[in-house]
């Protein structure tokens, strides 16, 4: 090592020597030097230092020193060259290049332009001073530890400076990542995120060209692999096409994508377009693979953004991804087909609630399905492909591992199922014509046929997009086959595709019957032929028998439905399970009791993305589930459900598992899965994610490891609840006078409680004071319009704006003021009151039109009462804070008008409040509030007393006398003592209440401590001492000693710690330290045997 | 960290706890210096970095102390676990005292997660506690002792056998206790605390 640094050092001597004293040509410099060095290395060995050299000590300080001087004379001759006017812009500032290996151009001119234009040049790689490494081939080992080699920094072909230098300005370098790098991964580079120039491609068209071509076969695979998450399609099974002029419909779209400014619709382009082309087959498959660059070049213009097919390439992975997901077009189709055809469902459940009784009997379902729907929809404008084998599937390159989702009878008849390979299926038909999915196409056929089925029958049950049943037992037409055929006639007439239909007694029969009847005819089983025909039939053709049913069925040697028969019920129901053995039993009887038209709410909503999914590091993964929830938030929002209960499920590479066969696809996975149920239903994507953060967190899982995510959400509020929502916030926002009225009214409600109240204990004769605290009524100017109708203030307003309420109220305001004032100045009775309680809520429900009024006067007075008040509080807590003031003659105050828990809010109300407000609401309110003691309880007369209760929600335990040293403080959740402390007059006490309601509902007393030295100077100064506050909390905390010490001893120690510092700032807490203090160590030393050693 | 099926939630929680014992009384031991800190090796246990003991000898005291107890936590006759460090005099100066209370009428199945992040947290506090404890005399010994709510029949394990009853100095006067960490998860309840000598040169 020193003998080395020894010789090169010499050499280096010399070089700075002649460097400084000499200028030399830039192409020229470093060459000389090297060979310099080379040929030095072996004369001088031994040759001492050049004598003005300082000799390094070491390598390093060599290599230091060495770089030093290249520096310099880079410097040097930039500069020089500078002066002889021939650089250019100093386009390269602040980028540092390290060329490796060979490259074209050659370092040496590479250096010439970075000086030129004001980049810099190292000799020697350095991550800290190169920003940039230049190199046009790597050798493997390189590839196989890059970070090593690379430290991170980008690897860029030369030509990115030649490109930079013609465009004069300083070019993304992302285009021209290595192309080894890019390839070496599976997911193909990250060419998609930057628009080259056109200069650039101008520039370098062959390098684009080949660009391109990578591009476009790398999107062709994902397309291919896209349908790797499809299970075997369900209904396409049919031949015969209907057609049109497909190329017409894909120049239509052309024109549309080049043209529309939305991305998403350029984007559902960029999905589909290679695929476009005439369809080829694998005899022509050289031509047409030029014919996909030539369009791909031409298109290219046109593209927005070039996307990847993992979620590594392609920011909108998740969007695209469902885009082109035939899973996802049937899945979603459904709410397609609810909004299109709503009408008829809901006059059809009307029916079937009347005569569900006789639906088994004498009743006849056509089963009506399309035959082969995802292929003869695409072909239907191309009538030459009729009686070709053609099959549907995200790509036509023959050699993908793309699997065949549809294929038509011709190609079934060579033997090619849905689910097979591309290549597979080319192997075994060479001349497979294979299209890709036109989900536009689909859609409209699916309304066609849709349209037509609704329009020969009022009760059809859609199962799918392509397949439906028909209740015709009361139809016009009396022959069910002749209703068929027409109806048949009339979809093949529209659609130009085929359908195929059974006729039989109920929907199982009918649906076996279409099994016969396809392709494009139709087969009636009536009631006398239903055991011939099930006697023969295997037993896989009944639905709800899978692979593993049939294979259990196998080992009992049945195999048709007739020796299903001999089994019994009861046998059947012992080795199957109840639910499955029934089935079995009526199902091999022909027997279905399911009545046509019940269209099943869905469970649970939710997405799976299992191909194409993986993540570099945290931040990828966190950027995907992102938009997973996106996604997720997005179809809750369309079905117009909120779930409460959250699962992520994540398919994680096995240990031994190779890359799997498909591409991208996820291979050997083991699933894990993790959910969490919420107290609020939600469809916000916010809230989505945070729960999804958290979800995710729970599985310590190496982002790389992960091969596919799903969201699913279950536990839907109930159909009025969701119904309900659709009054949004926005729609409230903007009806902004008339909603304002809408809010008030439940405040007047509230009003209306509690003068009812006090007129109640007025005339109960105790002295109480009702005031209307003006003082806490927000003022009308603030932006949310949460401010209450105060009669007071109504009265006083000023005649015009009166009189525009008063319109807005439709006159009755003038009414409702007066009896306002009749209940709070005169005690009315209690009759009077609950009318007038009605006559309010009345009123809020024309205006609310929420709940149809009969329904709502079916309720009992007092849960309408009950349900004006808890909209009143719901709005009262929402930022407004205490709103009216009982205050009694003792010094309780009666602000807390809250509802006791969640549960006990308005949820519609809620909903419509504004995010913030909704928040304060929620955080004010534990889920599960424990009952409120009543202060006045003793105080108010027992019938009067229920009034209070309505208004508070302590409808129960009307009389329990209120004592602070109730010995239970602690029990419920939360404690006794919040609500006690929250009703409380000492401002300290309803910190401490608020704290620990704020804080969650498991919090301990020490984190309220903890709290409450950030509010301690404030505190120290309000509080004024009373003995009252330290026998309180003395109480609370040895009754929290009590609770705690035998479990948690290091909790009590805390909040002694804590309690040991207030009370050296604060003379109450003083007192309460040394009131409690002697019970802990008397406690301490039952459990412990010793005392707490509390040092300061 | 197999378990058997068939185990009850207490017999569960029991192997957890030998197991966590284990840990535990070898950090505090390295938390006091008793011993050299080369004479310890690093481990991680609950994805949590741990001492060791290399010395086969300290190592197997621990293990073997620790899981002698099983049995009589699998039954809940172990009150305490307490590593208790005496000085030259045989006289007890610190004691670290494990006090666990396993609730053998739980019978819902072990939320090992739960359980485990808890314990976590035992050793990670434990681990930051240096400050709480009192430096030790350099010639000094320590000792396991075990607190037993009642006297366990001589059973037939041999481990077991390993512990003898003993009458451990007390202190004259009840100590002071300086708690360091509790937790409470089903069933299990364990708390860590300090126990030094009440003498009146004893207050830091």
């Amino acid at each position: 090592m020193s003998l080395d640094s020894f010789r090169s050092s010499s050499s280096s001597g010399s070089g700075s020597g002649s460097g400084s004293g000499s200028k030399r040509t830039s192409s020229f410099s470093n060459a000389t030097n090297k060979t310099k060095t080379k040929t030095k290395k072996k004369k001088t060995l031994g040759v001492a230092w050049g004598s003005n050299a300082l000799p390094p000590s070491d390598f390093s300080g060599y290599m230091a020193l060495k770089n030093r001087k290249l520096h310099d004379q880079f410097h040097a001759q930039s500069s020089s060259s500078t002066s002889t006017s021939t650089s250019g812009k100093p386009i390269f500032t602040g980028v540092s290049i390290f060329v490796d290996g060979f490259t074209v151009p050659s370092s040496q001119e590479l250096r010439g332009y970075m000086f030129k234009y004001g980049g810099r040049f190292e000799n020697y790689f350095s991550r800290h001073r190169v920003t940039h490494i230049i190199c046009s081939n790597l050798p493997h080992t390189k590839l196989k530890n890059l970070r090593a080699f690379s430290a991170g920094l980008p690897l860029v072909k030369p030509t990115w400076i030649l490109d930079s230098v013609a465009a004069n300005r300083l070019l993304p370098w992302l285009p021209y990542q290595l192309h080894q790098l890019a390839n070496n991964q599976p997911t193909l580079s990250a060419f998609f995120s930057f628009k080259t120039s056109k200069l650039s491609d101008m520039e370098d068209s062959t390098t684009n060209v080949c660009q391109s071509q990578d591009r476009h076969s790398s999107k062709v695979n994902g397309l291919i692999s896209t349908v790797s998450n499809d299970t075997i399609p369900e209904n396409e099974n049919t031949n015969a096409f209907m057609l049109e002029d497909s190329t017409n419909l894909v120049r239509v779209k052309y024109d549309e994508g080049s043209t529309a400014a939305t991305q998403e619709k350029t984007n559902v382009q960029d999905e589909l377009e290679p695929n476009h082309q005439e369809p080829s087959t694998s005899v022509s498959s050289p031509c047409s693979d030029d014919q996909n660059v030539k369009e791909f070049q031409s298109s290219a213009a046109t593209r927005l953004s070039k996307q990847g097919h993992s979620t590594l390439t392609d920011p909108n992975f998740v969007e695209n991804y469902f885009k082109s997901s035939r899973l996802h077009f049937i899945g979603t189709w459904r709410n397609r087909y609810r909004k299109r055809f709503p009408m008829p469902s809901a006059g059809l459940n009307k029916e079937i609630s009347n005569n569900s009784s006789d639906v088994s009997r004498n009743s006849v379902i056509i089963h009506v399905d399309m035959d082969c729907f995802f292929v003869s929809v695409v072909i239907r404008s191309q009538p030459e492909l009729f009686d070709k084998p053609v099959a549907v599937c995200h790509s036509n390159n023959s050699k993908g591992t793309s699997e065949i989702s549809s294929a038509n009878y011709p190609a079934r008849s060579y033997g090619i199922k849905a689910g097979m390979f591309v290549r597979d299926a080319k192997a075994l038909c060479p001349d497979l014509v294979i299209f890709p999915y036109n989900f536009e196409a689909y859609e409209e056929v699916a309304d066609q046929f849709y349209t037509i089925l609704h329009r020969h029958c009022n009760k059809v049950q859609a199962v799918s997009c392509d397949e439906a049943f028909l209740d015709v037992t009361h139809s016009e037409v009396k022959d069910p086959e002749l209703l068929a055929s027409s109806i048949r006639e009339e979809i093949c007439k529209t659609t130009r595709c085929t359908a195929s239909a059974g006729i039989a007694g109920n929907m199982l029969m009918a649906r076996i019957a279409t099994r016969t009847a396809k392709p494009n005819g139709q087969y009636h089983i009536t009631p006398e032929r239903v055991d011939d025909y099930l006697c023969q039939l295997p037993i896989d053709s009944l639905p709800g028998v899978g692979h593993v049913l049939q294979e259990k069925l196998k080992k009992q040697n049945v195999h048709t439905c007739g020796q299903l028969r001999t089994i019994s019920k009861a046998l059947l129901q012992k080795d199957y399970g109840m639910k499955t053995g029934e089935m079995l039993w009526n199902y091999s009887r022909g027997i279905d009791s399911r009545a046509v038209g019940v269209f099943q709410e869905s469970k649970s909503i939710g997405a799976d993305v299992n191909w194409g999914v993986r993540f570099n590091d945290v931040k990828d993964c966190d950027r995907f589930l992102i938009d997973l929830c996106k996604e997720v938030s997005l179809r809750l929002q369309c079905c117009g459900v909120q779930g409460r209960t959250f699962s992520l499920k994540i398919k994680k590479r096995r240990k031994d598992a190779v890359e799997p066969a498909k591409f991208m696809g996820c291979g050997d996975c083991e699933n894990l899965s993790h959910s969490i149920t919420i107290p609020l239903a939600t469809d916000n994507v916010e809230v989505l994610q945070r729960i999804v953060k958290q979800l995710f967190g729970c599985f310590y899982i190496d982002v790389k490891e992960i091969r596919g995510i799903g969201l699913q959400v279950s536990r839907f509020e109930s159909a009025e609840t969701s119904k309900q929502e659709k009054y949004s916030l926005k729609s409230w926002v903007a009806s902004g006078n008339a909603s304002m009225q809408k809010q008030k009214y439940p405040m007047d409600q509230d009003k209306q409680n509690m003068d009812g109240t006090s007129s109640g204990e007025c005339r109960g004769g105790s002295s109480v004071k009702i005031q209307n605290n003006q003082a806490n009524a927000n003022p009308i100017s603030t932006p949310p319009p949460l401010c209450h109708l105060d009669v007071e203030v109504i009265r006083n307003l000023p005649p015009e704006v009166f009189s525009e309420l008063n319109e807005i109220y439709g006159g009755k305001l003038i009414d409702y003021i007066a009896k306002g004032k009749g209940t709070s100045e005169t005690s009315s009775s209690l009759q009077n009151l609950f009318l007038e309680q009605e006559t309010a809520i009345d009123k809020e429900e024309e205006l609310l039109n929420l709940e149809p009024i009969p329904q709502r006067k079916l309720l009992s007075e007092i849960e309408a009462m009950q349900h004006g008040a808890e909209q009143g509080d719901a709005v009262s807590g929402s930022g407004c804070g205490p709103i009216f003031k009982v205050t009694h003659s003792s010094s309780f105050e009666k602000d807390d008008l809250l509802p006791s828990s969640l549960s006990q809010i308005d949820g519609s109300v809620l909903r419509q409040l504004p995010e913030d407000l909704k928040a304060v609401i929620v955080q004010q309110l534990p889920a599960h509030r424990t009952q409120e003691i009543c202060s006045n309880g003793a105080m108010v007369p027992p019938s009067e007393n229920h009034h209070v209760s309505l208004s508070i929600k302590t409808s129960e335990n009307p009389g329990s006398s209120y004592s602070v040293l109730d010995d239970s403080l602690w029990t419920g959740n939360p404690p006794k003592w919040v609500e006690k402390f929250k009703v409380s007059s000492c401002l300290l006490l309803k910190i401490f209440a608020e704290i620990y309601s704020k804080s969650g509902l498991s919090s301990t007393l020490s984190s309220v401590l903890h709290q409450i030295i950030s509010e301690f100077h404030q505190l120290n100064l309000a509080h004024q001492i009373s003995d009252e506050t330290v026998n309180i909390i003395s109480e609370l905390l040895k009754q929290y000693i009590k609770v705690r010490i035998g479990r948690d001893i290091e909790e009590i120690y805390i909040c002694f710690r804590l309690l040991k510092r207030f009370a050296a700032k604060s003379q109450l807490f003083l007192q309460v330290y040394n009131s409690v203090f002697p019970y802990l160590q008397a406690a301490v030393d039952d459990n412990y045997g010793g005392s707490l050693f509390i040092a300061s | 960290m197999e378990r058997r099926e068939n185990q009850t939630p207490q017999g569960q929680t029991a192997q957890v706890l030998v197991e966590f014992l284990e840990v535990a009384i070898t950090a505090v031991v390295f938390l006091k210096g008793v011993y050299p800190s080369g004479a310890f090796e690093r481990r991680r246990y609950m994805n949590l970095v741990v001492q060791r003991a290399c010395h086969p000898q300290l190592r197997y005291y621990i293990h073997a102390t620790v899981s002698g107890l099983l049995p009589f936590l699998q039954k809940g006759i172990v009150e305490r676990v307490a590593v208790i460090f005496f000085n030259s005099g045989n006289v007890p100066l610190e004691k670290f005292v494990f006090k666990l209370a396993m609730n053998q009428s739980y019978g819902s199945a072990v939320e090992e997660v739960d359980l485990e992040s808890s314990l976590r947290s035992f050793l990670i506090k434990l681990s930051i506690s240096e400050s709480l404890t009192k430096e030790l005399p350099p010639d000094c010994r320590w000792e396991i002792t075990a607190y037993f709510r009642s006297l366990p029949e001589t059973g037939t394990n041999k481990e077991a056998d390993l512990w003898i009853p003993t009458d451990t100095k007390q202190w004259q006067q009840p100590p002071l206790i300086t708690p360091i960490k509790s937790m409470s998860c089903e069933p299990l309840c364990l708390q860590l605390y300090l126990e030094h000598p009440c003498l009146p040169e004893s207050t830091i």
